[in-house]
């Protein structure tokens, strides 16, 4: 869709991600077996014919810039392409950005220079496929200052509709498509629908509200300049309804159990459609490859992998190597894991290049997966 | 254009006839090899890691595959504002304009082309062949040497000698003789088809044979046996990894299950000479609960749910329940249905092998399915029979 920017967030509160975040953003979290979080996004953008990406960065961003290179992967290398928004200081600028809304403020040049007519505006922990040409089109069609995604409540994670916490949730007039209420971080919402943090106004008009609203001292992107302006009803604020999957990824126990539902036909299907593939940086691997007694059970498997042991349920990276006698239950192995002979796991997340030596076992409850740091040796 | 040292010309124009259906529709240097290769990808990556960086890729058979596969040449990082890889067709030039009549014929209609970047040197390539070869070091025994020609060599065995182009040398590796398929041979070194020339004794011997009209315009048959008679510089270097031809199906067919071995003849996993490819931006291979899969390679994008047992599959392949896939080189997107049998045999790209059908016999020749076509339910296909698309 032409005359359409995106910029994705990538400083969200990785709190409850522990371990995995501690060394990158949210947005570089490697996940489904080959890709980064942020793929999803940005392979969105694309996939609506999305010239220019902006990508806020927040913490930890090496990693993310390492990955992203020029956009070249994902088509956004040419003119106008990919544009890395990094933290910076200055009188105004503490380098830390306060929330979404601070972090507009502080790339208001980007969104001021940029000559696009809309933007969709999207947060970096969302794993979906998806084409935002509708949501503009209805944007443009109900004549709204704001468009905000939502999804109807679903009741269990069966790899369908939205799945995690959502902090906001929405009544919507399902006519008009006006949002009639907004609740923020209640613990026990009344409006039922998840927002899913997406969304989609006029260039100029998200300008103006940003300006007005650092201006007033604000700096919560949902509680200061959707919430309030719902409630006062100065500006048209419509929901568009997705009804794809989507999965957030806020915690140790989202991820594991998205690296789980990954591998369902139904999840496998909404994610990787054949005619819009999910790219990601290219690694160059062989293919992977199955020795002696190699065994594998409802698991993906990146290229580059070695198996000599036996995976089930699992999720292996590019580059994983399990070695004879190994059994890897239940787990998820990030790319060139190594597990060494006679070595147990069930229900375990081994970040990158991690090694479980000789015999080691380790063995989780479903409840509570193990979490291995990146390069750790066991 | 700023200068380059050495300039590589790739001779991609091949038919490739003895592929019989696999190069039907396609150049042979497009053909797949090793789950997710094409076989243009290993010279092409010996470019790269050897800082050739300068390929002109000479086309003229079914280029389409081959030119959409090449494109900017990012996957080998070859898309360069000063070099980078540029597809050559044949082209016409007002009052004439042919078809390359032969290897020499081929480079000599680019001279403008090799020209334009001024260089000492220039590499002849076939896309033939699957190796990792370090071209620099070829082309530093080419100036250690003085050499005016530099022929690449295998030593092979002295029983198979008569199958190929043998040079006899003296001791220091210079060139006395050229002999095609020589019944006694003097020397058990083939030429690989792999050139150096240095560029101004090229040109010349180019120029001049192309005035010549008996000339088959051939580098074998006529510029090498041109320049010993002229008593220039001809070297050989030795190459001794691997090397295989990937001419026939049943060459293609092995070379491919020679990645199976352990260990494997020619290692692809070594982070020091990648071997790049065009990716197709595939998720990772599902293999479903109730699949095996035995010594075999399985790339992105398949989904398994069969029996996999000494085979190589390339991206996107589906084999449903209850398939069995056994000594077979599946090509990228082939559906293989429930309950088929493929056994020692070839299916080309998105081929489609239907409920119960039996592809190939547990013992002589290779079986092949052509791209796209399809094998209906419960049907045969015999050992050593193609089975082609049907024409649209």
């Amino acid at each position: 869709m032409k005359d359409v920017m995106g910029l994705i967030y990538t400083g969200e509160n990785d709190i409850h991600l522990g371990e995995l975040t501690s060394v990158r953003a949210v947005a570089a979290l490697p996940i489904a077996g080959r890709y980064r979080v942020i793929d999803f996004q940005l392979s969105s953008m694309t996939r609506t014919g999305i010239k220019r990406v902006g990508i806020i960065t927040q913490k930890n961003y090496q990693s993310l810039m390492d990955h992203l290179g020029s956009g070249r992967e994902w088509d956004l290398h040419g003119k106008v392409g990919l544009h890395i928004l990094p933290p910076f200081v200055t009188r105004d600028n503490q380098g830390m950005y306060d929330g979404l809304l601070d972090s507009l403020r502080s790339n208001l040049d980007f969104l001021r220079l940029s000559p696009e007519k809309y933007i969709v505006l999207t947060n970096s922990h969302s794993i979906y496929n998806m084409d935002y040409s509708e949501a503009i089109q209805q944007h443009i069609e109900t004549g709204a200052d704001i468009t905000v995604f939502y999804a109807q409540p679903s009741e269990a994670f069966d790899g369908e509709g939205f799945e995690g916490e959502a902090d906001a949730h929405f009544t919507v007039d399902p006519e008009t498509k006006v949002i009639k209420a907004m609740e923020v971080g209640e613990s026990h919402p009344t409006c039922a629908c998840p927002s899913l943090k997406i969304y989609v106004a006029e260039r100029e008009t998200l300008l103006h509200l940003v300006e007005r609203s650092s201006a007033n001292g604000y700096h919560h992107f949902g509680r200061d300049l959707i919430q309030r302006n719902i409630k006062d009803g100065t500006l048209k604020i419509c929901g568009y309804e997705y009804k794809g999957y989507c999965c957030q990824i806020d915690s140790i126990q989202a991820y594991f159990n998205f690296n789980q539902t990954v591998m369902t036909e139904k999840v496998r299907k909404a994610l990787f459609p054949a005619e819009y593939p999910v790219y990601t940086k290219v690694r160059d691997d062989m293919p992977a490859r199955y020795e002696g007694e190699g065994k594998c059970s409802n698991s993906l498997v990146g290229n580059g992998c070695i198996i000599e042991g036996t995976v089930i349920n699992s999720v292996l990276f590019r580059g994983v190597k399990v070695a004879k006698g190994a059994v890897v239950k239940n787990s998820v192995l990030m790319q060139d894991v190594q597990i060494q002979s006679g070595a147990e796991l069930d229900h375990c997340i081994l970040d990158k290049s991690s090694v479980i030596r000789r015999n080691g076992r380790l063995i989780a409850p479903a409840a509570y997966p193990i979490v291995i740091a990146k390069n750790v040796v066991i | 254009m700023r200068k380059k040292q050495c300039v590589a010309m790739l001779l991609a124009g091949g038919q490739g006839s003895r592929l019989g259906i696999l190069t039907k529709n396609v150049a042979k240097p497009a053909v797949p090899y090793g789950g997710k290769y094409r076989i243009i990808d290993f010279p092409l990556s010996n470019c790269t890691n050897s800082g050739i960086d300068v390929v002109g890729v000479l086309t003229q058979y079914r280029p389409l595959e081959l030119n959409a596969y090449i494109g900017s040449g990012s996957p080998w990082d070859l898309d360069l504002s000063n070099g980078g890889v540029y597809v050559l067709p044949p082209y016409h030039s007002g009052k004439t304009g042919e078809w390359y009549k032969g290897t020499a014929n081929a480079i000599y209609q680019n001279i403008p082309f090799i020209a334009q970047w001024d260089p000492e040197y220039v590499l002849v390539l076939s896309g033939d062949h699957i190796y990792k070869m370090d071209y620099n070091a070829m082309l530093q025994s080419h100036i250690a040497n003085g050499a005016d020609l530099t022929i690449a060599v295998r030593e092979v065995p002295w029983a198979e000698a008569p199958r190929f182009g043998i040079l006899n040398t003296d001791e220091n590796n210079q060139i006395t003789e050229f002999e095609e398929k020589p019944k006694n041979p003097k020397s058990n070194k083939a030429s690989m088809g792999v050139y150096i020339f240095s560029w101004s004794k090229m040109r010349k011997y180019l120029e001049q044979d192309e005035l010549n009209p008996n000339s088959e315009n051939d580098f074998g048959k006529n510029i090498i046996p041109d320049m010993l008679a002229d008593g220039q510089k001809l070297f050989t270097y030795t190459f001794d990894g691997y090397w295989k031809d990937v001419g026939t199906i049943e060459s293609l067919w092995e070379a491919n299950m020679d990645l199976l071995e352990m260990p494997m003849p020619i290692d692809l996993y070594d982070k020091k000479w990648r071997i790049y490819a065009r990716n197709p931006g595939m998720p990772p291979h599902y293999a479903a609960e109730g699949s095996k899969i035995v010594n075999s390679l399985i790339t992105e994008g398949c989904e398994i749910k069969g029996v996999i047992n000494h085979s190589v599959l390339f991206a996107g392949v589906q084999v449903d329940t209850g398939a069995e896939v056994t000594d077979a080189v599946i090509m990228p997107g082939a559906v293989i249905e429930r309950g088929a049998i493929v056994r020692r045999a070839i299916v080309g790209e998105h081929a489609h092998i239907c409920a119960g059908a039996v592809v190939g016999e547990e013992t002589g020749l290779i079986a092949v399915v052509g791209p796209k076509a399809v094998v209906g339910p419960g049907e045969k296909v015999a050992a050593g029979v193609q089975i082609d698309a049907d024409e649209q």
